[in-house]
């Protein structure tokens, strides 16, 4: 099937087989790696990116459901000028990530809960990330990196 | 990191290494610091390169055919439809004559072959029986459909401790493929004379340690050179590729294995699997394909290694004022149906044996172990290696025995540890421990916890009949760095005491790290950098390391046994020190001052008592490589040294861990309310990775102890075969930890104790310590679930 949707702003033709999950249209069509596969069925939320702005599991959905879309992945993140989004600066400051396996999914996870709750305490985070398993990390750091970024974004 | 640090420090700021601090006194180095991950701008962006991101020419994909069997015999083979189907197809009689044979020279022990692609007869539910090739992962998985395999089932054994009615190897009809006792002083007599003996079971849950990328390889076979190259999210790829060369009688020169990023590891990935085997084998049929196999959860369920599955029948005896006398046990460990390449079903039970009676003083011991094959997964390596559940057992013992003296828990552990003064302590199973800093860990960790505002919140709920809480600790020791002399135990064909590393100053002063660890999250990179920057003194920014390819390092056994800071960090230091001694050799005679004169600090060449440089080190560099005629006499070209490390011995890292726990009457839940944990690592090279490696260690811990467990039926099918019902802790689950530390430096060339695997010994014995003190309950069986609490609430 013939599909068209932005990626990280670039409008992307595909042709795909009606199964082909998006992770694969990405990670494989497209050649953006960085969205990774934790468990395929689900529940890792390894593969999270955001699909006009709200988190999806790319693993569950097909490519051909997210005709029409505008797909924001990991490689999105970064600026163009190579500046690290305030998350992932705060990831590596505070040690949010050890194997970093998991640290595509958890950084689009956490874009959108601070861009849906800026405020979001140390409580807040812990829950609303418990959708993204890190086996690495025992979680500290990452919910540290999570409450630092959310400061330094408010400062801007 | 704002981890809080029972020390009351903050942890120190992240920073990257600071400019010269003058040209005598060196503190430049950035060993001690939380400097920048070299690793992290990779991983941050998604430009990681991990197995599965490989993309070659002609590339194919390879499912594996599976058991749904737990024990059956294979009675057909039938692949024609599937090569009708244009599917290219192998099964077990493709590579019969290839076999996984783990061995070991201990007396006991029953070797027993494991095929690449099970023909006679399968063993456990999941394991590989045939493999299809396709032109991408979905046709690949569709031609599975159309291999036709016959089974006749077979009576399973799941169970360690339950007689076979068919045994899972006719070599070892009893399942018992090895069994050792250990004997220390007259157990017999200390039980005579002991005013109280404890005895217990004990069964601890079968768990796995579930890295979040899964197994991968991508091997190509070259026809041209004979030569296999194999991409394997490996920890260990120079035992893999050893291991691969005997396996395919291939010279060991003409095989390369890569390990790029690897998605954790922890002990799952230091083992050689069938299906890797099986990869490499099939890429040798296809020359010039590289073939790419990527396993699903599902998979890693059923077939990755499993451990922790054991049973203690354990007793204690004491004397009235709390000192221990004797122990006895018989430790059984479910090593499932094979004997795990190239460790061996000795893995498990004989670390158990080895380090049951942990950092306590004790003379009489006799503790029998033995590992008992099953048609389950096999058991392999994970993190902390069945200590978990012998802490868990040792401490049980001091709760059980402290209760009914009428002794305080904690004073109990005080009177029978092993203290400084005892040092070096050989334990009844003759390890010696180097350590002895457990007293200096608990207190530590009771400060940290608020021990006293605890027990008085607890008598306070007591009066009051609101939910109740309790306090648990455990005390423990992991060995790590296992030189020679340490790493003798499993008596395997090969001693993993040491490790290789290279150092080059390049012609432009910068400097190239080629060393034989490997990283699976540790941040090997950056600690290999931070050895050589500081020893060298050079910029950490200066030093680029690569690891994980056999054609580039010379040798490395890899990660396992919390070795690689000891060993690869040891084996960096030393190679650097090498380097440094020719470089300032031929400074000194560029500059004519004396070698000992000078320092190196930043890339520069001071001579002691000057404020300026006399010279750069690229300068050198340029002199060693490019400008011969400027060359002194007797010395050669080039800045570079290989050195091997084996620190003989190991380093005993000292561990206490204590929690406040709460439980819900209602539920049966357990709330954590704080949890401490006080690490001795020597001398901590990146204070933020040793923190990191603590607080995962603990979250995996914990995640044993509360909800991970893989259960099989009767008939060997594994119920708990996706992550909704293999249950792994998530940041809801896992509290802020406490992580403190005591330094003391160990006698290696860094002064590091390992601290990878440590984290994991204590949840089990401080939660069930923590609900025996809330409710005086006996945890027997873990995990420890809401309704095994609520059960013993409203018995
Ligand atoms: S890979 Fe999609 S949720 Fe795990
Ligand atoms: S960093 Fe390894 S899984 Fe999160």
């Amino acid at each position: 099937m013939d599909i068209s949707f932005s990626v990280n702003g670039e409008i992307t033709y595909l042709q795909v087989e009606p199964r082909r999950t998006l992770a694969d249209a990405l990670r494989e069509d497209c050649g953006l790696t960085g969205t990774h596969l934790g468990c395929e069925h689900g529940v890792c939320g390894a593969c999270t990116v955001l699909v006009d702005g709200e988190p999806a599991r790319a693993c569950l959905m097909f490519a051909v459901q997210a005709d029409g879309t505008s797909v924001t992945t990991i490689e999105g993140l970064e600026g163009t000028d190579g500046q690290l989004h305030p998350l992932q600066e705060a990831f590596v400051a505070h040690h949010g990530l050890q194997c970093g396996f998991c640290t595509p999914g958890m950084l689009m996870s956490a874009l959108h809960l601070l861009d849906t709750d800026p405020d979001a305490d140390r409580e807040t985070i812990r829950d609303e990330m418990s959708g993204n398993i890190c086996r690495c990390t025992g979680y500290q750091g990452i919910v540290d990196a999570i409450e630092a970024a959310s400061s330094a974004m408010k400062q801007h | 990191m704002s981890v809080d640090r029972a020390d009351g420090t903050a942890a120190a700021p992240q920073a990257t290494a600071a400019a010269p601090a003058g040209a005598t006194e060196d503190k430049s180095g950035s060993l001690g610091r939380n400097v920048r991950r070299k690793e992290d701008r990779r991983l941050i962006t998604g430009h990681g390169r991990y197995v599965t991101d490989i993309e070659l020419p002609r590339m194919r994909h390879v499912a594996f055919l599976r058991s749904p069997y737990g024990h059956a015999r294979i009675t057909g083979v039938d692949v024609t439809a599937a090569r009708d189907a244009g599917y290219r197809v192998f099964t077990g009689q493709d590579f019969s004559h290839v076999v996984l044979r783990a061995q070991s020279a201990l007396p006991s022990y029953v070797e027993t072959d494991q095929p690449v692609l099970a023909h006679e007869k399968v063993c456990f539910s999941g394991e590989p029986v045939a493999a299809v090739v396709a032109k991408d992962r979905y046709r690949a998985e569709d031609g599975l459909e159309f291999v036709d395999i016959d089974y006749e089932a077979l009576p399973a054994t799941v169970c360690a401790w339950q007689e076979p009615e068919v045994p899972v190897h006719p070599e070892a009809p009893d399942n018992v493929l090895l069994q050792r006792t250990f004997d220390a002083g007259s157990v017999t007599d200390a039980f005579t004379a002991a005013d109280l003996i404890v005895e217990r079971e004990l069964v601890t849950n079968r768990h796995a340690g579930n890295p979040m990328e899964c197994r991968a390889g991508v091997a190509l076979w070259d026809a041209a050179d004979g030569k296999l190259t194999f991409y394997n999210g490996t920890q260990v790829p120079h035992i893999v590729r050893n291991m691969i060369a005997e396996l395919m009688g291939v010279p060991e020169g003409k095989v390369r294995v890569v390990a790029p990023d690897v998605g954790g590891g922890f002990g799952v990935k230091a083992v050689l699997y069938p299906e890797d085997v099986a990869l490499c084998l099939m890429a040798r049929e296809m020359p010039g394909i590289p073939l790419k196999w990527v396993e699903d959860r599902a998979e890693h369920l059923l077939a990755a290694a499993h451990a922790r599955d054991h049973r203690y029948l354990i007793k204690a005896g004491f004397a009235s004022d709390g000192t221990l006398l004797a122990l006895e046990a018989d430790v059984t460990c479910n090593v499932g149906a094979y004997s795990v390449y190239p460790w061996t079903a000795g893995i498990e039970p004989l670390m158990a044996g080895g380090l049951l009676s942990g950092p306590y003083k004790l003379d009489n011991y006799r503790c029998t172990v033995r590992g008992v094959a099953t048609n389950t997964a096999p058991a392999g390596p994970y993190r902390g290696v069945a200590r978990p559940a012998s802490v868990f057992a040792m401490e049980a013992m001091f709760d059980d025995a402290a209760a009914r003296l009428g002794i305080d828990a904690i004073e109990i552990r005080r009177r029978n540890v092993i203290t400084p003064e005892d040092i070096p302590y050989k334990m009844p199973s003759r390890l010696v421990d180097d350590s002895g800093h457990y007293g200096e860990c608990l207190d530590k960790a009771l400060d940290a916890l608020d021990y006293p505002a605890f027990r008085t919140e607890q008598a306070r709920r007591r009066e009051a009949g609101d939910n109740p809480i309790g306090i648990g600790v455990a005390l423990y020791n992991e060995l790590t760095g296992l030189g020679r002399a340490a790493s003798a135990g499993p008596r395997m064909p090969f001693r993993t005491g040491h490790d290789a590393c290279t150092v080059r100053i390049n012609p432009d002063g910068r400097v190239t790290v080629i060393s034989g660890i490997t990283s699976q999250g540790q941040g090997s990179e950056t600690m290999i950098a931070q050895i050589v920057s500081d020893a060298i003194g050079v910029g950490y920014d200066d030093v680029d390391v690569r690891i994980g390819d056999t054609d580039e390092a010379l040798w490395g056994f890899g990660a396992f046994s919390s070795r690689q800071a000891v060993i690869g960090g040891g084996a960096a230091h030393n190679t650097a020190v090498a380097v440094k001694e020719k470089l300032v050799k031929l400074a000194a005679e560029l500059i004519e001052a004396a070698e000992a004169d000078l320092r190196v600090v930043d890339g520069e060449v001071y001579v002691v008592g000057e404020p300026k440089a006399q010279i750069s080190v690229a300068e050198l560099a340029r002199v060693a490589y490019l400008e011969s005629n400027r060359l002194p006499d007797g010395i050669d070209p080039g800045l570079d040294a290989t050195t091997f490390f084996d620190p003989i011995r190991g380093a005993f890292a000292a561990g206490a861990q204590a929690a406040a726990v709460e439980v819900d009457r209602t539920t049966g839940e357990l709330r954590i309310l704080k949890y401490v944990c006080v690490e001795d690592a020597g001398r901590a090279m990146h204070p933020q990775i040793v923190d990191g490696q603590i607080a995962g260690a603990i979250a995996q811990g914990l995640g044993g102890a509360l909800y991970e467990h893989l259960v099989y039926d009767d008939a060997g099918n594994l119920s708990t075969g996706t992550l909704l019902d293999y249950l792994m802790p998530t940041s809801a689950e896992v509290p802020d930890m406490v992580i403190g530390h005591v330094s003391h430096p160990a006698a290696n060339p860094i002064g590091v104790r390992g601290v990878g695997e440590g984290g994991t010994l204590g949840p089990n014995a401080v939660l069930a310590g923590a609900l025996r003190d809330a409710l005086g309950i006996d945890v027997n069986t873990l995990p420890i679930s809401p309704a095994s609490v609520w059960k013993e609430l409203h018995p």
